[in-house]
């Protein structure tokens, strides 16, 4: 699954399974290219992984709660640990492996 | 058309044809002593320097002299009997009148004029040189580029007497043969990844360049039989400046590689101040030591200076505070300090092995501490120094005592946090070079890095000191940073100049793609005047320059049929925690440029752009 949230959102879901929080900006290229990036890494994971999509500008608490500075950040949570970060555009094997070691 | 082409020749062949011109204009005319042939700046790159031809009746040496504005500031040198003369004139002065005396041995003589324009633009290069014609004689202090200012040096009296007018940036030394080894000023990469090394003379004729499939940053070592070990990248891999290959001198073949990620894990290091994931190590420095067959690299970005074998590259020991580390390791390769005065140093620069075997390194002393206690120990600028300084180590019983410092004492005002070096000339005689010194808008010692410290109303400086039994005996000080600095004579008793054309050896690598596609029409539409965009094709590569707004998503395109190669552009600001070279840095932050190696490219391709949702044509096509 692949969906932009909100903080109620991220917070009912970002608990449950593995879970790729994407916290990006209307504002930035990188973001945009990594959209594309993750829409390939859904196809590559189908129900194994959640991938949601925060706002940085619109959602500051929650990037506040999560230590998030810049954008894009990938921050990967299992039952809502986090086990792994990522800053920057990523190409999609480097996100797939790192989804991989934790599945 | 909206996108400017232009192919530019390399710099190798552009030489050969100015060279191949001056001898034909030698051979066709009646060249003396009384009446040479001069040639200014002949190999474009060195506007203080030029090249004469004449011919004598009778084999003879002949002495040439660039008459100094005092004695003590002639350079000159004799060079062996011919008859046909193709001498290389270095040394000449910027914004002057140069006399340069030719004097046959034994004959006649004579003093010609060699007008050099102001090759600085009015800019003053330097504050002042402290020394003596005595210490200094006909040497030079050469400094190399980390920001704007391009490569220069100077003589006793403070002026400059060789001058580059482009970016071969990072490190400059003098090789065996008499030639120069300086990085090329081809930018491979974003930020200072640059193509190779030039083996160049100091009046600018490049001999060989030696090209490297990861490119080039930092340093490089001359080994005994001449093959060159060199600072690289692995493209591929996510992370930089973490390998470093050997190659042949002759063919720029690689002949070995090291993978620090193979003696070191990445995961497990403990970080300096300015670590990032993906430049963990940050390798500014590597030295052969023979005694012990051994490499070492300085980690900027682990506060370490890490020996291995040369032959195995199994880890031998670890120089730095063993703060963070992981306990095994500590046990197992680093040092316990003894003696009263001992300090560790933070993100040092230019490791040197004297001969007895110590370690000597620049101790920037970046943040004082490690970044697990910078909590509580993190010095400030104005707190801070930097410093050269001598370990003794001893391998058995892993102890080690600090044996030689200088800096400390000058605290913030010797203070750079990041670039400079240590040359060990004797017993007791070094150089520091401080060139990464900068201030803030208000006059105070400020950690922005030279590259950054304009955007803040700042100035930055260098001072490079020389001191013989803790005596000071020069003392450089000029404006901007400066990489590094090396003392060296302009004329060598080894090659000065040779003639014929270069050569390219070595292979570019392939440049990183991008692998996901974004699914888009031609547009048929021409890429829009505002990007000003132009494109530089080279022999094995092209460089696309644009201008992009902030926030776009933008992708080259190289297509040719169904087969398409994309390379992603980056139009977001990019905050640098390491600048050793600021030079290529633009003031627009729209302004981009991406460089792809035509390594792994065949045929004919068509140039595109996509910007958010629509994909523009350039109009250009490159033949690879």
């Amino acid at each position: 699954m692949l969906k932009e949230v909100n903080s109620e959102e991220f917070k009912e879901l970002a608990g449950k399974g593995l879970v790729l929080a994407d916290f990006f900006s209307t504002t930035c290229g990188p973001c945009k290219m990594l959209a594309f990036v993750l829409k390939d890494v859904e196809k590559e994971f189908g129900d194994d992984l959640t991938i949601l999509k925060v706002d940085f500008d619109q959602n500051k608490e929650l990037t506040a709660e999560y230590g998030v500075s810049g954008y894009p950040t990938l921050i990967l949570l299992k039952d809502g640990t986090e086990m792994k970060r990522l800053q920057g555009l990523q190409q999609k094997p480097v996100i797939v492996n790192m989804v991989k070691k934790h599945i | 058309m909206s996108v400017n082409y232009i192919f530019e020749k390399h710099l190798i062949d552009r030489q050969a044809e100015a060279e191949e011109a001056m001898l034909k204009e030698f051979e066709a005319g009646n060249y003396t002593i009384q009446n040479p042939l001069v040639k200014y700046n002949l190999y474009e790159v060195s506007p203080l320097s030029a090249v004469i031809c004449f011919e004598t009746k009778k084999e003879v040496a002949v002495s040439v002299t660039v008459l100094g504005k005092t004695k003590e500031a002639n350079i000159g040198h004799t060079f062996p009997k011919a008859k046909k003369h193709v001498l290389p004139i270095v040394g000449l002065y910027s914004n002057y009148s140069n006399k340069v005396e030719i004097r046959a041995y034994r004959g006649e003589s004579n003093v010609i004029t060699i007008d050099v324009p102001d090759v600085y633009d009015g800019e003053n290069p330097i504050y002042h040189m402290k020394t003596t014609p005595e210490y200094l004689q006909d040497n030079v202090i050469m400094v190399s580029p980390a920001g704007l200012q391009l490569s220069s040096a100077f003589d006793y009296a403070g002026d400059a007497r060789w001058h580059m007018n482009v970016a071969c940036v990072f490190d400059i030394k003098r090789l065996r043969n008499g030639n120069l080894i300086m990085g090329t000023h081809r930018l491979l990469k974003m930020p200072y990844y640059m193509s190779g090394l030039y083996e160049i003379s100091p009046c600018g004729k490049v001999y060989k360049e030696f090209r490297l499939p990861g490119g080039y940053h930092h340093d490089e070592f001359e080994m005994e039989d001449g093959n060159l070990l060199v600072l690289t990248d692995d493209l591929e891999s996510d992370t930089v400046e973490d390998m470093c290959v050997l190659i042949d001198r002759n063919t720029g073949e690689i002949l070995k590689t090291w993978d620090y990620k193979k003696f070191l894990n990445p995961e497990t290091v403990s970080h300096s101040g300015s670590w990032s994931e993906e430049d963990w190590f940050h390798n500014n420095a590597v030295w052969y030591d023979k005694n012990t067959n051994s490499l070492t690299f300085s980690g900027r970005h682990i506060d370490s200076m890490v020996n291995i074998d040369f032959d195995s590259g199994e880890l031998n020991w670890i120089i730095g505070d063993p703060a963070g580390w992981p306990q095994d390791m500590v046990d197992k390769y680093f040092f316990k300090p003894i003696g009263s005065n001992f300090g560790w140093q933070y993100e040092q620069h230019a490791n040197v092995i004297t001969p007895n075997g110590d370690v000597m390194c620049f101790d920037n002393h970046h943040y004082g501490c490690k970044q697990v206690d910078q909590a509580t120990k993190n010095l400030a600028a104005k707190d801070n120094y930097s410093r050269g300084v001598r370990y003794r180590i001893n391998t058995e019983d892993m102890t080690i005592e600090q044996v030689w410092e200088y800096g400390k004492d000058r605290g913030a005002e010797f203070f750079s946090p990041y670039i400079c070096n240590v040359e060990y000339y004797n017993e007791g005689h070094y150089m520091i070079h401080s060139g990464g010194i900068a201030y803030d808008k208000d006059g105070n010692p400020s950690e922005a890095l030279g590259a950054f410290v304009k955007d803040v109303g700042g100035t930055c400086r260098s001072i490079t000191v020389e001191v013989c039994d803790g005596k000071v005996m020069l003392d450089l000080e000029v404006p901007g940073n400066y990489y590094r600095a090396e003392k060296l004579k302009l004329y060598s008793d080894g090659i000065n100049l040779e003639l014929g054309k270069g050569q390219v050896l070595g292979v570019m690598g392939h440049t990183k793609e991008f692998d996901t596609d974004i699914p888009m029409e031609n547009s048929g539409e021409m890429l829009p005047e505002s990007c000003n965009a132009r494109i530089e094709e080279e022999i094995d590569r092209f460089t696309f320059f644009s201008r992009f707004e902030k926030g776009q998503m933008v992708m080259m395109l190289l297509e040719q049929g169904e087969e398409v190669h994309r390379y992603f552009i980056s139009t977001t600001a990019v905050s640098y925690l390491a600048m050793c070279c600021g030079t290529f840095l633009d003031s627009d932050e729209r302004n981009t440029r991406t460089s792809v190696n035509k390594t792994g490219l065949s045929g004919v391709y068509d140039v595109r752009v996509i910007i958010d949702d629509k994909k523009y044509e350039t109009g250009v096509k490159i033949t690879c």
